[in-house]
């Protein structure tokens, strides 16, 4: 899963392909997101939204607001969460060291090197967005594939998973700004080592 | 007659001795490269011995390669092509030391049906302190929050996700590796590593899986230059640096080797002007080599390279007999068997005091040691008898006439101790010595960390340090050994220790331990694990978060059965555990990223059956108690060599002899102090040596009579000029161990040999049918 979520940070810069606006070092994408998580055998999706941050070269910050203050960071040196503002979960690259490999994908495709998706990732752009299908067994395990639409920014995407289950975010109020990061969003990224 | 009747007799003894040399090189001779096998082995517990040969085997078995290119594809053609070289050689087999996906899937699949009684430290520290909210918290994060790794599936069953959990807290060896295309790789400074990993197919001290790793690395290296132009190699592995260490060995010996011949031949040539001395002096050295050689043979087995290389020079000394007995070539016009007639109560009582020298180190209880003390002793006595029993057949020479230049030289050093005129310079010079080597006795100190005994390839060195960056590979040659009665009690003490260590890891002592307890938890702590899940999160937390979330759950179900480390060793899931498991309840805790040895020590104590076991520190400790036996030692031997020195020359005489050895013993260290050099193990052995050679010096000149006959001192300077060229060369080695070595035997011989005319103001008292050579 955080594989895929990776895979969906490689895709916003991809907006670039629709209008010629790449997200430079030092510029800041925030937006407002809703997931949808349907999991099989169930008709109601788990709902929750709230907004995000994504800094090239720094990572994301995921803040969920409704039903709960579920708080996610991921960098290259690994991801956090909390519930509340109390910490639930760390886990350090070093004991997921495909985290530092899927920083290095995203930082190639920010800068425009697909070579590193494309490892990974069998890419195929439709009209109005790509497919993404993983290459490998052990990462379709987790993700079956990837669809993203893709309008000025990324706006939607579906993240099929196994079993039946499967993630739609959809994205609004997006928009670039040159930073810098508050000093929140900044101590949130150096807190995780 | 008898004479010739014992020199046929030896001739027998030397072609029996050839035959045996060849019978056996034919069934190959094993041959052992490891400089630490002339190092004490002895654990007084033969379960610790057992433990550290285990854990040194794992460690020097392991080889660790990384590839790196700026294109990942390059890299990975590159490390598949060393790979296949590698294995298909038959050289290296798959360690299995970063588990495959299928193995951690094969791994969850077992430890599922269990996961009630397995519990992270974090969980379960949150449970014990009735923190149950933290669990159902971490449910709603990764249920709400995004890269969760919960499915509908692993929620209805886990729904406290403790399995994920236990996991991601498991122990595996840190590395910032990750698969790419199905390689451990890594991405650093614009080039990806791709790593190629195993074990080593044999021995890495082998001399021969040695050279046969080496040149199958050579090989696969350049073929992996070809298929990706540019690759850079970085290696890890003891092998690497033993077959580093064995080619050093060979260069220095061989540089040595030939220096220290073509001077002695050189000087042979020189100062007899005729080839058949130096002929001769070569057959009692081979008759030495062939007869140390064969008897090492036949009481070990095996020879040691190092204890034969070590041998060897010791054997060289004999050219000292041979020195002797030409140098009467100068003498009044005399028939051979008159020139060995004079020099043969010099040379028998020489061979007695050096064999009890040599002896003394077939007393320590270093196996290497004894070998050097049965090679050196039976080719000291080959030589002996060679000279003895063969030159004065075979030699042909004529007397010749003194030249000027060597008289001068030979009185000169007489003349140095004899002349009365330079008493206020010898009691001077002796005066300087002493204060020089007091000085140097405040600042002598004692080195005994083996680590700096050898000498580590510095090309290797650096490729490790950087190797172990990018990698992030980090392992302790320190572990805990855990013996019980039985494996749960085993597990049992480590979870105590467990606990002692976690307090240790906030204090940043260590980063990382792994033992089989943390892979499978005790069956106690199985029962215990589900009786907190119990009593935190019963059916009614259960039924809250399952309202909450909208989904059916169920409390984990507590396995009829505990989980046993048996059945996950047999798994083959964590390759790591087989290694820590050395018997029944007999284990290994391995550590990572050690700080302070002395807080884990600690940390063992009070715990039955857990010992800290240091195998470096150990090794060093046993160093400092062997360089003072080799003191002991080198007493004993100058006592033991009293007897026949106080037999010969009374009391007063005997002692006196043993004057010049004695300064030279105790100076020798001293000086090099002055100049900062350590005192090792290997120095004391040197002393050993001095001593005996020193003795030898004595006996000369205490057996050259009363008009002190310039030919000794000939003969003596000689000697001291190819041991110098033997010994004194090996002061130039880049290895710690035998540089101490090396220049303890420069100076202690040269002092030796400078200071042996004293010992002329002796006289003999008995002859006991000796013929008194000087009548």
């Amino acid at each position: 899963m955080i594989r895929a979520l990776f895979m969906l940070i490689v895709l916003w810069p991809m907006a670039a392909w629709a209008e010629p606006v790449t997200l430079k070092p030092g510029e800041i994408l925030r937006g407002h997101f809703v997931q949808e998580r349907f999991l099989a055998g169930f008709a109601q999706p788990l709902r929750s939204e709230g907004s995000f941050v994504l800094a090239p070269g720094q990572g994301l910050i995921w803040r969920g607001e409704k039903p709960f203050a579920v708080v996610t960071v991921i960098s290259a040196a690994g991801m956090t969460q909390s519930l509340g503002g109390k910490e639930t979960m760390r886990l350090s690259a070093a004991k997921a060291p495909f985290l530092a490999r899927l920083h290095d994908v995203m930082a190639g495709a920010m800068a425009g090197n697909w070579q590193e998706l494309e490892s990974d990732f069998r890419v195929v752009s439709q009209n109005d967005g790509v497919v993404l299908t993983p290459r490998r067994a052990d990462l379709l395990q987790s993700v079956k594939s990837i669809q993203a639409h893709i309008g000025r920014f990324v706006d939607a995407v579906e993240v099929e998973k196994g079993e039946g289950d499967r993630d739609r975010l959809l994205f609004s109020q997006q928009n670039v700004d040159q930073g810098p990061l508050s000093e929140d969003e900044a101590a949130a990224f150096a807190a995780i080592r | 007659m008898t004479r010739r009747f014992l020199a046929l007799s030896w001739l027998v003894v030397l072609i029996a001795a050839t035959l045996y040399l060849g019978l056996a090189a034919l069934g190959g001779v094993p041959l052992q490269s490891d400089l630490m096998a002339l190092l004490p082995t002895e654990d007084r517990d033969p379960q610790v011995h057992a433990a550290k040969t285990h854990m040194a085997e794992q460690i020097s078995g392991r080889v660790v390669i990384l590839a790196g290119h700026a294109d990942p594809a390059q890299a990975i053609r590159a490390a598949q092509t060393l790979r296949d070289g590698l294995m298909g050689d038959g050289l290296l087999a798959d360690a299995g030391d970063i588990p495959s996906p299928e193995a951690i899937g094969r791994l969850a699949a077992l430890y599922f049906p269990h996961r009630a009684g397995l519990l992270s430290a974090t969980d379960r520290a949150s449970l014990q302190g009735g923190d149950a909210s933290a669990l159902i918290g971490r449910t709603l994060s990764q249920v709400f929050g995004i890269g969760g790794m919960a499915d509908a599936r692993l929620l209805t069953h886990d729904p406290f996700l403790l399995l994920p959990s236990f996991m991601t807290g498991l122990p595996v060896p840190t590395s910032r590796l990750s698969l790419r295309d199905g390689w451990p790789s890594v991405t650093a400074d614009g080039l990806t590593w791709v790593l190629v990993s195993g074990r080593l197919q044999g021995q890495a001290y082998g001399l021969r899986d040695q050279q046969a790793f080496a040149a199958s690395y050579a090989k696969a290296a350049e073929r992996a230059g070809e298929v990706a132009p540019g690759i850079r190699l970085l290696r890890l592995g003891a092998v690497f640096y033993a077959q580093a260490g064995a080619a050093q060995a060979m260069a220095e010996t061989s540089f040595i080797g030939t220096v220290s011949a073509l001077g002695t031949v050189g000087l042979m040539l020189l100062v007899f002007r005729s080839l058949s001395p130096l002929l001769l002096s070569l057959l009692a050295i081979g008759a030495g080599l062939l007869v140390a050689m064969a008897a090492t043979l036949l009481f070990f087995g095996s020879l040691h390279v190092s204890a034969a290389i070590f041998g060897a020079s010791l054997i060289g000394v004999t050219v000292d007999y041979s020195l002797h007995y030409f140098t009467r070539l100068f003498a009044r016009p005399d028939t051979p068997q008159g020139r060995l007639r004079h020099i043969w109560p010099g040379l028998f009582l020489g061979l007695l005091t050096t064999l009890i020298g040599y002896g003394a180190l077939a007393l320590a209880p270093l196996p290497g040691l004894r070998q050097v003390a049965v090679f050196s002793a039976f080719g000291l006595i080959a030589a002996f008898l060679t000279v003895t029993l063969w030159f004065p057949l075979l030699d042909r020479n004529s007397s010749r006439i003194l030249p000027a230049s060597l008289r001068r030289l030979g009185r000169g050093f007489w003349l140095l101790w004899d002349n009365p005129g330079l008493a206020l310079a010898r009691r001077g010079g002796l005066v300087v010595l002493a204060v020089v080597a007091l000085i140097g006795a405040s600042r002598l100190r004692v080195d005994d960390d083996v680590r700096r005994q050898q000498a580590l390839n510095p090309v290797l060195a650096a490729e490790q340090a950087q190797l172990q960056g990018i990698a992030g590979f980090v392992s302790a040659g320190q572990f805990y050994l855990v013996s019980a009665d039985d494996t749960q009690a085993a597990l049992r003490q480590e979870e105590r220790l467990s606990q002692r260590l976690a307090v240790l890891r906030t204090q940043g002592a260590l980063r990382e331990w792994r033992s089989p307890a943390s892979f499978v938890p005790s069956a106690e702590r199985q029962a215990d694990n589900a009786r907190l899940l119990g009593e935190g999160l019963n059916e009614a937390a259960v039924a809250r978060l399952a309202a909450t979330i909208g989904l059916p759950l169920a409390l984990p179900v507590a396995a009829d059965q505990p989980l046993t480390l048996e059945t996950v060793i047999a798994s083959g899931g964590v390759p790591a555990l087989a290694g820590l498991v050395l018997g029944q309840g007999v284990h290994l805790v391995a550590l990572d990223g050690i700080v302070d040895p002395q807080n884990l020590r600690a940390a063992a104590s009070g715990l039955e059956g857990v010992s800290f076991i240091d195998p470096v520190a150990d090794m060093g400790d046993l160093l400092g108690i062997y360089r003072q036996r080799a003191l002991w030692l080198l007493a004993a031997s100058l006592v033991l060599m009293l007897p026949p020195l106080i037999w010969r020359y009374g009391w007063r005489g005997g002692l006196w002899v043993m004057v010049p050895p004695l300064v030279a013993v105790v100076s020798a260290p001293l000086l090099l102090a002055m100049i900062g050099l350590p005192f090792t193990f290997f120095a004391a052995m040197a002393l050993v040596l001095v001593a005996s050679v020193g003795v030898d010096y004595a006996v000369f000149c205490a057996e050259s009579g009363a008009d002190h006959d310039p030919l000794t001192t000939i003969a003596i300077l000689l000697a001291t000029a190819t041991t110098v060229l033997s010994f004194g060369l090996l002061a130039f080695s880049d290895v710690l161990a035998i540089r101490s070595f090396g220049t303890i035997m420069l100076v202690g011989i040269a002092l030796a040999a400078l200071l042996s005319p004293l010992a002329g103001r002796v006289r003999p008292k008995r002859a006991r049918g000796w013929k008194r050579h000087h009548d």
